[in-house]
Parts: structure tokens; sequence; C-alpha cells
């Protein structure tokens, strides 16, 4: 298992060591470890069923939404274990946000979604205001929008909701977002757009996108992690995995044999 | 085909009650002299509103704990439970009232509200020591419409999609935060139906009542007092009329009586199924 | 792999993060978990408490000759009631099921939409009246303007107006939910609609009429007001449409809220404990068809 990073070396705010996910009958991970250097895209590739969407789901504490599910191993975000027992899942979720397979906006005015996750703390109005526009920003969505920020948010076409959606998240200042393959319900436009915002923001944090689609792995990611029936196969520059992959397993999938 | 029957039905029972257009005086008298029906529509005002509240507000409780807080395995026989409810007689429900509620009522709830909250209007005395009355009618109405606003209010939460939740608990909300900010404004309609309807439910609710709220002609000076609902007294007049005193007013103010309750009643269930449908229609265009 | 050397960007940890504010929305969201289940004890004790004391008045006095006797029933016997309320509910809930069914299936397979959404909207509305309302209709059309008097068949009349609407809804459901895909294999084929009724889409609606056959039923014995408007106690069990006959309920209002002596008091609780009992029977019945045929169903649905 290689895990060469491909920019700078800063030290990983997010790493995965040894993480299960068991089931009652069967594993669906099993002894993942995996880092997550800072300022930089990790897709998650591998067949349906492989376990990616749950291992995403792990490192924001929402696996524990399914029932039946028990997590061994160790989830790090700057240097403490998610899973320890002091931690409060709601905590997590402020640092490490996620992002949908389908625009999940709310029932709302632009501006509100926007604000959901800072109103909940109650920050002061000025704060959010601030907020609001530079996450819209961040999004790639505030020239879309910022003449009419009262507007219901199920106005919007699909990518620009999955954009808010991503703004949404991005409101709280999270330094990890996860991102659940957010553009395979977009049409071609909507995806690029959305994928241009991915790019930018790989700059800013850490990015852990799960997708299915590997020419999208290859477009935004800066490195790749193969998984497959639970189990990490390979990791590396997505240059390296893409064209000179380690693993049989790897190849095939990359080439389009399953999955 | 034969369906034509179940519309017919329903307006035959309009055109009969039109026997008597006449009466329309909505005096507070009791309807010796003058009959105007205002003081049983106070009565009906009176138990169904408060009953509608409360009702209103333990069902989004026990739906809000049946979505999520509680484990599957106990909701699995709880919600039943709660439907029950629904399903055991008016009659039942008045012996019930009678003999084992209102004593408790009359001997130990009443005198506590009359020592303690006296001066919130109404709650002053004087008592009845046998517990019959209006706050004992909200009671009972109020177990009456439990299961249908729990029971909408618990399908309205259950059609909010899973991802819209998630979404929410990601963002970093506590459970009872997605409840009220997203889970809520979602099922909206779905909550305002469970109004309608309960409302509907304890407002015509007829024989329960009439064993409980004591039947009386006046209007009720307090909580504790008695009086009647429109519901209740159509039921005792015709149930006394059938022997066969029918003076024409009588049968007619009979007939107004009807038709208000019958107006009431359908504009609040034509307004409780058309918020189902549009609930109903909008999910299943998968919006 | 640099597992202990991960430095926090930002100077807090998640460990301490626990603001005043953040402290209070996790205690409070902890403590609504612990409140709102208790809510379920509102709807839960009544419940207990009704089924408990009715027993608790009827049991000890129950006995094989009470429940049988036939003597005239303002004394001390149930024979003639129950009588009464069977063969009233036999009747009412056959003729619910014919004007149900009927109108559920015709209105599902042959009426077009507009039409459709008309007789839907009243059968709903019928649902929602209070029961007076129909029992007055029922006394104004069946008792009077039929002149049939205070009689058995006004009652059945009466009472299966109140069922047929349940009936009616369940059938609908049924046959608009049988799965399209199905339904156009059938008459794609060549098959007549009536034969399609018979033969494809009956058993597989069958469970959820059945269903709604017994809630039909489960609400009709309990009803009271459309009875005791268009009928009047019978001495002995009826033996002609016209004849009196006694319904259960009926029995416990009068006895009861009309003349409240303890002699009586006992046979109206007996009464409202058989009629808890054959509710309670009823509605866990309906779950168990439903639950178990929901299962079966689920095949259909690929």
């Amino acid at each position: 298992m290689s895990d060469a990073a491909p920019t700078p070396h800063e030290p990983p705010i997010l790493n995965v060591q040894g993480l299960s996910v068991l089931a009652k009958d069967r594993k669906i991970l099993d002894n993942v470890t995996l880092d997550f250097p800072g300022h930089s895209l990790t897709a998650v590739v591998g067949p349906s069923g492989c376990g990616k969407t749950t291992f995403v789901r792990t490192l924001n504490r929402m696996v524990e939404l399914t029932p039946g599910l028990r997590v061994t191993g160790k989830v790090n975000y700057a240097g403490q274990n998610i899973y320890a027992r002091e931690v409060n899942p709601v905590m997590v979720r402020r640092r490490i946000g996620m992002v949908f397979q389908r625009p999940t906006v709310f029932p709302m005015s632009i501006f509100e979604n926007a604000a959901f996750g800072l109103r909940l703390v109650h920050e002061s109005e000025d704060v959010i205001d601030r907020a609001v526009t530079e996450s819209l920003v961040r999004a790639g969505l505030w020239d879309e929008v910022k003449t009419d920020l009262d507007r219901s948010a199920l106005s919007l076409s699909g990518g620009q909701q999955q954009r808010l959606c991503i703004a949404r998240a991005l409101a709280v200042n999270p330094k990890v977002l996860l991102l659940d393959e957010p553009t395979s319900a977009l049409d071609p436009a909507a995806t690029q757009r959305v994928e241009q915002t991915m790019e930018r923001l790989k700059q800013e944090i850490v990015l852990v996108l799960v997708t299915h689609n590997v020419s999208q792995a290859a477009r935004v990611s800066d490195r790749v992690a193969f998984l497959h029936t639970g189990h990490l196969i390979e990791v590396g520059a997505t240059a390296d995995i893409l064209e000179r992959p380690k693993n049989p397993l790897t190849e095939q999938f990359i080439t389009g044999r399953f999955g | 085909m034969i369906l034509i029957g179940i519309i017919v039905a329903l307006i035959g029972a309009t055109s009969f009650t039109n026997f008597g257009w006449q009466f329309f005086s909505f005096h507070w008298d009791p309807p010796q002299n003058q009959w105007g029906i205002g003081v049983f529509l106070v009565g009906s005002f009176l138990t169904a509103v408060p009953a509608l509240i409360f009702s209103m507000l333990i069902g989004i409780g026990i739906a809000v704990a049946s979505t999520t807080y509680l484990p599957e395995y106990l909701t699995r026989w709880l919600d039943p439970f709660v439907d029950l409810l629904a399903g055991i007689p008016s009659v039942v429900y008045g012996i019930w009232a009678f003999v084992i509620v209102a004593p408790i009522f009359g001997a130990t709830i009443e005198p506590w509200l009359v020592g303690n909250v006296y001066f919130i209007p109404g709650f002053g005395p004087p008592i009845r020591s046998d517990g019959l009355g209006i706050l004992i009618s909200i009671f009972i109405l109020t177990l009456m419409a439990l299961p249908i606003t729990t029971l909408l209010i618990r399908d309205a939460l259950r059609s909010v999609p899973k991802d819209l939740w998630e979404s929410g608990l990601a963002l970093g909300a506590t459970r009872w935060e997605v409840v009220r900010r997203v889970a809520i404004p979602h099922g909206r309609r779905g909550i305002f139906s469970a109004a309608f309807l309960g409302f509907g439910r304890a407002f015509g609710e007829t024989v329960a009542v009439a064993m409980v709220l004591g039947a009386a002609t006046n209007l009720p000076k307090n909580v504790y007092d008695t009086g009647n609902t429109v519901a209740a007294q159509m039921f005792e007049l015709l149930d006394s009329a059938i022997g066969g005193t029918g003076s024409p007013q009588f049968l007619a103010a009979l007939a107004e009586m009807g038709l208000v309750l019958l107006a009431i009643s359908l504009v609040v269930n034509i307004l409780g199924r058309r918020l189902i449908a549009s609930l109903y229609t909008e999910q299943v265009q998968g919006l | 792999m640099n597992v202990t050397g991960t430095v926090a960007p930002e100077g807090r940890s998640l460990l301490y993060d626990r603001s005043a504010r953040t402290r209070w929305r996790l205690g409070f969201d902890r403590w609504i978990g612990r409140l709102l289940p208790l809510l379920f004890l509102v709807a839960i004790l009544p419940i207990l408490s009704l089924v408990y004391y009715i027993s608790a008045k009827a049991v000890p006095t129950l006995s094989w000759t009470v429940l049988t006797s036939t003597s005239p029933y303002r004394t001390d016997a149930l024979g003639v009631p129950i009588i009464g309320t069977f063969e009233v509910m036999t009747v009412a809930t056959l003729l619910a099921v014919l004007f149900g069914l009927f109108g559920g299936i015709a209105t599902a397979e042959f009426l077009s939409d507009r039409v459709a959404g008309w007789v839907r909207m009243s059968a709903n509305l019928l649902v929602g009246t209070p029961s007076i309302i129909l029992g007055y209709f029922g006394y104004f059309t069946f008792v009077l303007y039929f002149g049939w008097g205070l009689s058995f068949i006004a009652g059945v009349f009466t009472l299966s107006f109140f069922m047929t609407p349940y009936i009616f809804r369940t059938a609908d459901l049924a046959f608009t939910s049988v799965p399209r895909h199905i339904r156009e294999a059938a008459l794609g084929s060549g098959a007549k609609p009536a034969q399609y009724i018979l033969r494809i889409g009956t058993p597989i609606a069958f469970p959820q009429i059945l269903t709604g056959i017994f809630l039909a039923m489960a609400i009709g014995v309990g009803e009271t007001a459309p009875i005791v408007l268009t009928t009047t106690p019978g001495v002995l069990a009826p033996h002609s449409i016209y004849s009196p006959v006694t319904f259960l309920t009926q029995l416990i209002w009068e006895n009861f809220a009309q003349a409240p002596s303890t002699g009586l008091q006992t046979l109206a609780f007996q009464a409202a404990f058989l009629l808890m009992v054959t509710v309670i029977i009823l509605n866990v019945v309906v779950r168990l068809i439903s639950n178990r045929f929901r299962k079966r169903l689920e095949g259909l649905y690929q």
C-alpha cells in the first residue's frame, strides 16, 4: 500500500487507522488505514458494494445512523479519535461536512439554507451574513443567486441546488468535506460546474470524493484510493494509480472490467 | 352503479336538513322559548378546541418520539397501541369516563385546580363533586382525537426523505434541531391536515360527550360546569323525540342544528383531505 | 504513514469545544429524547385503565346463562342483545360489502377520473361525518319517509350507510394499487374487464379488502347514534324486518345514560365488555391480516 503525498508535505489532518465496520453477518469494511493529506482531493473508488459509501460515512460518524453496525478502529481528526467516548457526533459533523448524492436543499430560502448551520449556534446576524456570502462564493454559486437570496431554494436547478448544498456545508467552515457521488444525479453541464468547484476547494480544505466514475476521479483528484469488498487495495497519486496500478484488481477496475 | 347511492346519501342529507331555514337565531338563550343554538355552539367549541390543541401537542410529541428517538423494536408495537385508541367505541369511552374518570376528576383533579390555578379565568369555583363537565369532556375528546393526529403527523414526519434528514444531521444539528427546523417544515401540510381532521373528530363526537358533559342547557360558567354541544344535544333531543313530541319548531331547530353540524364538519373534512391529497401528489412526483 | 504527528490547524480540539451553548443544545436534545417517549403513556394508560376496569366490572358477573338466556333483556340477560347485534351486523355488513365493493371496484376500474374524484371525495366525507348526522338522516329517510318505523331494517340500512364508505375506500384503494404492469398485461392479452376483476384483481386485492371489511365491522359494531335513532329496543329477538331489535351499544346507552341505577349498570358493563373484546379482537385480526399479506404481496412489485 503506497501513499505518496503529491503536495508539499503537511501532516494529514484526517487519517484512518485499522477501521472496520461489521454488520451482523459480514464485514463491510476490513482494516482500512489511510491518510488524507491537507489541501487535496482524494477520490475513493471501487465497484458497487465495495463499501465506499459506508467508508465515507464513518468519517463523520454518520454510519451510526444505520442500526446494527459496529465500528472498530480509529478515525483521527486533528490528532483525536472521533470515535472516542467523550466526543459527541454533533461536534464532529461541524468539522467534517458532507454533501449527498441528491441535492437536499431545505424548504427555505437560499439564504436560510446556507445559514442553517450557523443559526444552530445562534451566531450574530453579521457573522451569518458574511459567512453566507463567503460560502456561496466558494461554492461557485454566488454570481447566479446574488440578486435574490430570499428566493426559495427549491426554485433552483439541480446543479445549483447541489452547489447550494456545498455552500451550506462550507458555511460552518469545516476543514474536511465529504462528497458522496455528488454529481451522479446531475446533467453534464451541472456536473462540470460542481467539478470546477471541487477543484477550487481542494486548494483550501481536504476533500474526500466518492465516485463510481473513474474519469471524474482522473479529472479532479490528487489521490485515488481503491476499495474492493471492504478492503483497501491500493492508494496513491492519481497519475500513479490510473496509469501504473500495482494491483491487478485495481487495473481491472480502471479498465472497466467490472464495477 | 350503486355507488351513486353514496353521493345521493350525501346530497340527501343536506336536502333533508333543509327542513328549517327559519330559525337562524343564535341567541344565547336556552332553547325553551327561543331556539337559539348558540349555547350549544359554544359548548361544542369550548370542548373541541382545547381537545384539539392538546391532542395536537401530544400527537406531535408522540410522533416525534416514535420517528426520531425510539428504536424500531419499541415503536413497532407502541404505535399500534395508540391506534387502538381509535377503535374503542364511543359508548365504551363514555362508560369508562363516567364511572372511573369522573370521580377522579371530581374528587382530586378539580379541587386541586381550583385551589392552585384559580386565577386563570374559568378555573375558579364552583366545582361539581361528580366531576362531569367541560374539563372531563376535553379530556375524553383529546383521547379520541389523539390517534388521528398522531397517525397523520407520524406519516408526515416519515415522509421526509432520508437524505434530507441526514443532511440536517451532517451539518452538526442535534436530532431535535433537525426535527424542528427541517422535518416539521417539510411536513407542514400533514400537520395541518392532522389538525383539521382531529378537530372534525372532536367536534362531531356525540355519544361520549353526551354521557360526560351533563346535558345541560346553560352556558357553562367555568371549566367544571356542565353544558352541551351541538352534537350531543341533537342526539338527546332526537332520542326523546322519537317518542313522538314533534312540534314543527322542534323539528326545525333540530334540522338547523344538523345543518350547522354538517356544514362545519364538511368544511373541516374537505380542508383536511385536500391537504393530505396535495401532500401525496407531491410525493408521487418525487419532490 | 504519519499517525501520531498530526497537527491541529485550529487551536482547539474536538474534545474541548464545549461552549455553553453547545452543551445546552446537546443536553436539550438528550432530555427531549427522554421526555417525549413518556407521552406515549398518555395514550397507553387510558386504554389500559379502560380495559382493566370494564373487565373488572363485567367479568365477575358473567356466566354462560347470562350470555345466552333470551329472557326479556331488560332484566339480566344478554342473549337477546347479542343475537340482535349479530343479526344487525350480519345484514348491515352484507349490504355494506355489496355497495362498497361494487362502488369501489367500479370507481377504480370504470369511472373517468373526474367522476371518480367526486365519488371518492363524497366517500371520504361520509367517513368523516359525525354519526348523529347519519343517524338523523337515517331516521328521516328510513323511519319516517319510507315509513318503516323504528325497526330492524331501518337500523340495518342506516348502519350499512355508515359502513359502506370504509369498504368502498378499501376496495377502491386495493384495486388502484394493483401494479400497473400486471393490470396491463391482463387487459392487454384480451381479458374482459370483468374477467380481470374476478380472476386477477380480486385475489391480489383480497387481503386488503378483507382488512377493510373487518375494519368496517369494528366501527359498525361500536356505533350508537345511528342505531338508537332508527330502532327501538326489543324484548325478544327480532323476527321480522319490521320488528324492534336491540343492539349492544344501544343497550349501554339506554341503561346507562338514561337511568343509571345499579342493577342495569351491571348489564351495561357486561355489554361494554363484550363490545370492547369484540372490537379489540377485530382490530388485532385486521393488523395480522395486513401484516401477513403485505409480505406476500411484496413479491408482486418487482
